[in-house]
């Protein structure tokens, strides 16, 4: 019933909204929202493991990242309301009126208990999200939302196809009526080869979401002329949403034969991630899409750590999570680089330090966080990976992505630095604006988070992931 | 009878590889509308009124009406008439059309597929390999509004050769991808007019 209403409410909030234009209207609204988005989060913690409306169930994974969604909210409104506050009520009322519908969608697809119903709210945050993204009505806005749009649908009706084929191995339609529990019993005795099939579609599919080759260019493209906060929400809970996809879909096979094809699909599409990612993160002169890059980097660990298997597990799932605070944090702090540089360009920016010392100290921050270098919580999780690498034996993979990693290194510091020390190479198109550090204490708040996990990983939070991981192969 | 329209079904798609003009294009998206129509009819045993109406409106009325007529209207608003001038060749475009037909033969009887109509699923197949030949061998953006089109037209026709019932879920699925195809359409082709030859301003330098 609360889910009901949940949904209901959401819904008319989001359709009032564009009724209203009315700033302080839309505004008051937007914020209760972000609290429904709370209650729902905390209701789902009091009832881990239920089944609601039968279409939904709130297991750890979906509770988990229901949570770190509900946490960015809140951020992501905050950065939202500074982002738009000098726009037009119709601009203003649109803009909120499809976050709270993208917020709605991601929240749905985390709880999603069955194929179709996942389908469904991934296709409904595509339509959200590109309103967001052509939010400046500009040439280039437009051009990567038709991108963004076009592509993701065409993944979306690809991830459907693979739908249809696992349809094929339980009798047809019977495949919209079964939850994930009951068609991981139905897989194992499916024809494999119909299985890689709809795993490879799928896959491909979901990729367009999870930012993942072989379809991230049209997510890096989003990312870079979006508005800030809706980068950040692009480059963490939207990507978890693809995410959640098809780990769903990995899990279901994981008890089938075609799990070494699964894992070797994944370490391919993560390593060439990392390889597509470490290459343009040297040659990247936007800094929008040089974290857009890293976003792709992330993934491609997340993915590889997957396939690896074992500890992995937990390496990829506490990945994920901490990748999206620091993530988040990084594209609020690109908002306010831009206010007080006027530019993305990395040649136009430059001396930040000096500019705003508050926003240079979480850039600098932001930097050791994705970097993974301790203190970063990010350490754990790729140290884990490496673990896990050296564990299985996969000394190939590990020298790969240890070296591929170095470049990710060495590219993201030279840039961060230069953006902190270095004078601008073009000094006459910077403009100055003054930011109120106020607006910067959510970034602290969440680097403080990932930092603190490094050195203490809460009972709760291990419990959670040990609960995902448990009924993985060992 | 059934057989006979998806085998007009898969001749569209061959025409497809071989015209460059954009109206041969909305006629024959129209066309499969109709096609597909008239599919559903065949297939769906149990129809009821719910399902008729649902069916009617998705493959008739949008797939066969609402489409083309937006399709027109864009080439009507942009001037472009004709795929690019750099584009594949005919003949070329014909003969990887029609290795994509090969495959999808070859595909299904490798599957020793369940599937009650096995030509439902070569077809269907096919549909998808040529609007994704569409989409990367065309540079026009009206092109690939066709391509995807094609494809929303596989996914359908492979809905059929699942299952001849349509579920409620399948058809808010189908529904969501309505909206979606309109909003491409609708809004973003039109908008597009502009940059009607290709879209190149975002990239790494």
């Amino acid at each position: 019933m609360f889910l009901l209403l949940f949904f209901i409410l959401s819904i008319s909030i989001a359709l009032s909204m564009v009724l209203h234009k009315n700033k302080t209207i839309v505004k008051a609204m937007t914020i209760i929202f972000g609290f429904m988005e709370l209650a729902l989060a905390i209701y789902c913690w009091l009832h881990v493991g239920e089944t609601k409306l039968e279409y939904f169930t709130f297991d750890k994974l979906g509770v988990l990242l229901l949570s770190i969604l509900s946490l960015l909210s809140f951020t992501t409104i905050y950065h939202g309301f500074i982002y738009v506050k000098d726009e037009t009520p119709k601009r203003y009322a649109i803009y909120h009126s499809a976050l709270v519908a993208l917020i709605v969608a991601m929240s749905g697809a985390y709880l999603a208990n069955g194929m179709i119903a996942v389908w469904i709210f991934v296709e409904a945050t595509t339509l959200a999200v590109a309103a967001l993204i052509y939010h400046d009505r500009t040439a280039l806005s437009l051009e990567a939302t038709w991108k963004y749009f076009f592509v993701c649908s065409i993944g979306i009706a690809l991830a459907y196809i693979g739908i249809m084929f696992l349809g094929l191995t339980v009798n047809g339609n019977r495949i919209l009526q079964l939850s994930f529990d009951s068609l991981s019993q139905t897989a194992i005795q499916a024809n494999p080869l119909y299985l890689k099939i709809a795993f490879i579609f799928i896959f491909v599919g979901y990729s367009t979401k999870m930012g993942l080759f072989p379809m991230h260019t049209v997510t890096i493209d989003a990312h870079t002329v979006s508005p800030p906060p809706i980068s950040a929400f692009i480059s963490t809970t939207l990507m978890n949403v693809g995410f959640i996809a098809i780990f769903r879909v990995y899990t279901l096979f994981s008890s089938t034969v075609i799990l070494t094809f699964m894992n070797n699909l994944l370490i391919l599409s993560g390593i060439l991630s990392l390889l597509i990612a470490s290459g343009y993160m040297l040659k990247a002169k936007h800094n929008k899409r040089m974290l857009a890059y890293s976003s792709l980097e992330n993934m491609g660990i997340v993915a590889i750590a997957i396939g690896v298997g074992g500890i992995g597990y937990y390496a990829a799932i506490l990945h994920i999570v901490l990748h999206s605070l620091t993530k988040a944090g990084l594209f609020y702090q690109m908002g306010q680089s831009y206010k007080v540089m006027g530019t993305y360009q990395l040649d136009d920016s430059g001396n930040y330090l000096k500019l705003y010392p508050a926003g240079a100290i979480v850039l600098m921050l932001g930097l050791i966080c994705i970097t993974a270098i301790p203190p970063s919580g990010l350490f754990i999780s790729e140290f884990l990976l490496l673990k896990a690498m050296v564990n299985n034996g996969n000394y190939f993979y590990l020298i790969i992505t240890a070296i591929l990693l170095c470049f990710v290194l060495y590219a993201l510091t030279t840039r961060v630095m230069h953006i902190l020390f270095s004078q601008p190479r073009n000094p006459e198109i910077v403009t100055t604006k003054s930011i109120n550090p106020i607006q910067t204490i959510s970034q602290y708040i969440l680097f403080g988070i990932v930092i603190y996990i490094c050195f203490n990983q809460p009972a709760v939070l291990v419990d959670f992931i040990n609960g995902i991981v448990q009924g993985l192969p060992k | 009878m059934d057989i006979l329209i998806v085998i007009l079904f898969a001749i569209t798609l061959l025409y497809f590889s071989i015209t460059e003009r954009f109206r041969i294009y909305t006629n024959l998206v129209c066309f499969q509308g109709f096609l597909l129509f008239a599919l559903a009819l065949f297939e769906l045993k149990a129809l009821t009124i719910g399902n008729f109406l649902f069916v009617s409106s998705e493959t008739l009325i949008f797939k066969g009406i609402a489409v083309p007529f937006l399709l027109y209207k864009i080439i009507n608003k942009t001037g472009e008439e004709r795929v690019h001038v750099k584009a594949l060749p005919g003949l070329f475009s014909l003969i990887f059309v029609s290795i994509g037909l090969l495959l999808s033969i070859i595909i299904a009887y490798s599957l020793k597929t369940r599937l009650g109509n096995i030509t439902y699923f070569i077809v269907s197949f096919f549909a998808l390999y040529t609007g994704l030949f569409l989409i990367t061998s065309h540079k026009k953006i009206f092109s690939h509004l066709i391509g995807f089109l094609v494809i929303e037209n596989a996914v359908f026709l492979f809905s059929l050769t699942i299952g001849n019932e349509m579920p409620m879920l399948i058809n808010i699925a189908i529904l969501l991808d309505i909206f979606a195809s309109i909003l491409i359409l609708g809004i973003f082709a039109m908008r597009l007019k502009q940059h009607t030859d290709d879209l190149t301003m975002l990239k790494d330098e």
